[in-house]
C-alpha cells in the first residue's frame, strides 16, 4: 500500500474527515509554502499571497488569477474572503473551499476563516488576470 | 435596478408569496435538470447529450441557489429540497413527466426552460437582493441552453415529417399552463407585485410572447391566440398535478440520502 504524504491540518471544519486526513491532493499543495514564521505586516495583502498558492482543482492557475476571489478582509484574526465560481454548479466548489481553508488554516496568524460565496458581478473568463492567461497560453488554452 | 426590498420587514401573505416564488422557481430548475438529464443517454448525437448533461448540472446549480435564498427567510432549505412528498413539488407542469420523444424535449428546452428564464428576469430587476446578485449568473448561463433549443427547434420544424409534428404536438400541449404560470395573477402573485418583486403578470407574459413568437409561429402556431391554462392551484403556485414519483425520488435524493455527508 503506496503511502500518501499529506498536510497535517488541525481545525478541520469538513464532517466525516479525520483531522489530519485531506480528502484530495488538489489546489497545488504539494507546491504550497510553508506556514509563515513572522506574520505579515500587511494582514490583507499576506491573505492575498497565501491564494496565489491555491490553484482551481482543475487548471493549474491560482484561484486570483482565475479571477474567482472578488475580496479579502482581514479583521482580528479573521480572513473574510469573497470568492465566487465559474458556475452555478461547478462540481469542485467543495475542492476549492477545502483548498483555501487548509492554506489559510496552516498559518498560526489566521484564527478562522469566512468564505462568502458571492455571484455579483457574475464570472465571465474576462476577470482571468493577464497572468493567468498568460499561463493558460502555455498550456495550450485559450481564455 | 429597483430599490432593494428589505426582507427581514416582509410578514404575512407577502412572506408566503415570496416562499411559493422561490419554491416555484426552485422546484422548476430542479426538475428541468431532471427532464434534461433523461435525455442524456438517448439524445439524437454524443454532442447533444453532452449538452443535456451539462444543461442538467446548470439547472442543479441554479436549483441550489434558489432554495438557498430560502435562508433569509428563516428556513432551512435542507428538508425542502430532501423531504417533501410528490404532492408539494411547485415545479411546473411541463416538466410532470418525462418527455417521450426528443421533439418534446426541444419543446421543453424552448419554450419551458424559457417560460422559467421569463420569470427569472423579471425577479432579477426586481426589489430583491438576493435575486438581483443571483439571478443574473443563472441567466447568462441559460443563453447556451437558448441556443442549444433554438437551433434544435428551427431544425424540426423545418422538417415535415413525424418530427415536425411531434414539435408541434408538444409545443400545443405546454404553452397554456406556461402561460398560466408566468402569468400568474393570483393574490399571492400580485403581493410580489406590489413588492416589486417581480414585473407585473401583464409584462411577464408580454416578455414571454415576444421570447417564443417566432418560434411556434414555424409549426403553426400563434402565441397571441393561445389561452392559458384556466385552472390552478394557489398553495403552490402552479397548474394542477405533480411531478411523478420517480423524478420526486431523484429531486429529493432518496436512493442516495445514506451517501450525504454535507
Amino acid at each position: 500500500m503506496s503511502t500518501l504524504s499529506l498536510p497535517v491540518v488541525e481545525h478541520r471544519r469538513h464532517a466525516g474527515l479525520p483531522p489530519a486526513v485531506t480528502s484530495h491532493m488538489s489546489g497545488g499543495r504539494d507546491q504550497w509554502s510553508p506556514p509563515l514564521k513572522e506574520a505579515p505586516a500587511d494582514r490583507v495583502q499576506g491573505t492575498w499571497d497565501l491564494l496565489q498558492e491555491v490553484l482551481d482543482p482543475e487548471i493549474p492557475i491560482s484561484l486570483p488569477e482565475l479571477g474567482l476571489i472578488y475580496g479579502v478582509e482581514f479583521d482580528d484574526g479573521i480572513a473574510r474572503i469573497e470568492l465566487t465560481f465559474t458556475a452555478t454548479a461547478c462540481p469542485c466548489m467543495e475542492f476549492i473551499r477545502e483548498d483555501i481553508t487548509d492554506r489559510l488554516e496552516s498559518e498560526h496568524w489566521i484564527d478562522s476563516i469566512e468564505l462568502i460565496e458571492v455571484w455579483s458581478p457574475p464570472w465571465t473568463s474576462e476577470r482571468i488576470t493577464p497572468e493567468g492567461r498568460a499561463k493558460l497560453k502555455k498550456l495550450g488554452v485559450s481564455a | 435596478m429597483s430599490e432593494s426590498l428589505d426582507i427581514s420587514t416582509l410578514e404575512g401573505a407577502r412572506r408566503e408569496a415570496l416562499i411559493r416564488l422561490i419554491i416555484t422557481l426552485a422546484d422548476s430548475k430542479r426538475i428541468l435538470g431532471i427532464r434534461y438529464s433523461d435525455w442524456a443517454l438517448g439524445a439524437p448525437s454524443i454532442e447533444t447529450g453532452v449538452s443535456t448533461s451539462s444543461m442538467t448540472q446548470d439547472e442543479w446549480g441554479h436549483a441550489r441557489l434558489l432554495y438557498a435564498m430560502l435562508k433569509k427567510l428563516g428556513i432551512d432549505p435542507e428538508p425542502v429540497e430532501h423531504d417533501r412528498p410528490g404532492e408539494e413539488f411547485a415545479s411546473i407542469a411541463a416538466l410532470d413527466h418525462e418527455q417521450p420523444d426528443w421533439a418534446g424535449l426541444v419543446a421543453l428546452m424552448t419554450l419551458a426552460d424559457g417560460a422559467v428564464s421569463s420569470v427569472l428576469r423579471s425577479f432579477s430587476t426586481g426589489t430583491l437582493e438576493l435575486a438581483q446578485n443571483r439571478v443574473p449568473k443563472m441567466l447568462a448561463e441559460e443563453e447556451f441552453h437558448e441556443s442549444l433549443g433554438s437551433a434544435w427547434y428551427r431544425r424540426l420544424a423545418a422538417t415535415d415529417g413525424e418530427a415536425r409534428q411531434l414539435l408541434t404536438s408538444a409545443t400545443e400541449a405546454m404553452l397554456p399552463g406556461l402561460l398560466a404560470w408566468v402569468g400568474a395573477d393570483d393574490d399571492a402573485a400580485r403581493h410580489m407585485v406590489d413588492a416589486g418583486v417581480i414585473g407585473p403578470a401583464s409584462e411577464r407574459l408580454t416578455a414571454f410572447r415576444d421570447h417564443v413568437r417566432d418560434f411556434v409561429a414555424l409549426v403553426g402556431v400563434d402565441i397571441d391566440s393561445v389561452e392559458a391554462s384556466a385552472e390552478w392551484d394557489e398553495v403552490r403556485g402552479r397548474t394542477p398535478g405533480r411531478p411523478d414519483e420517480e423524478a420526486c425520488q431523484r429531486a429529493r435524493g432518496d436512493l442516495n440520502r445514506a451517501l450525504l455527508v454535507e
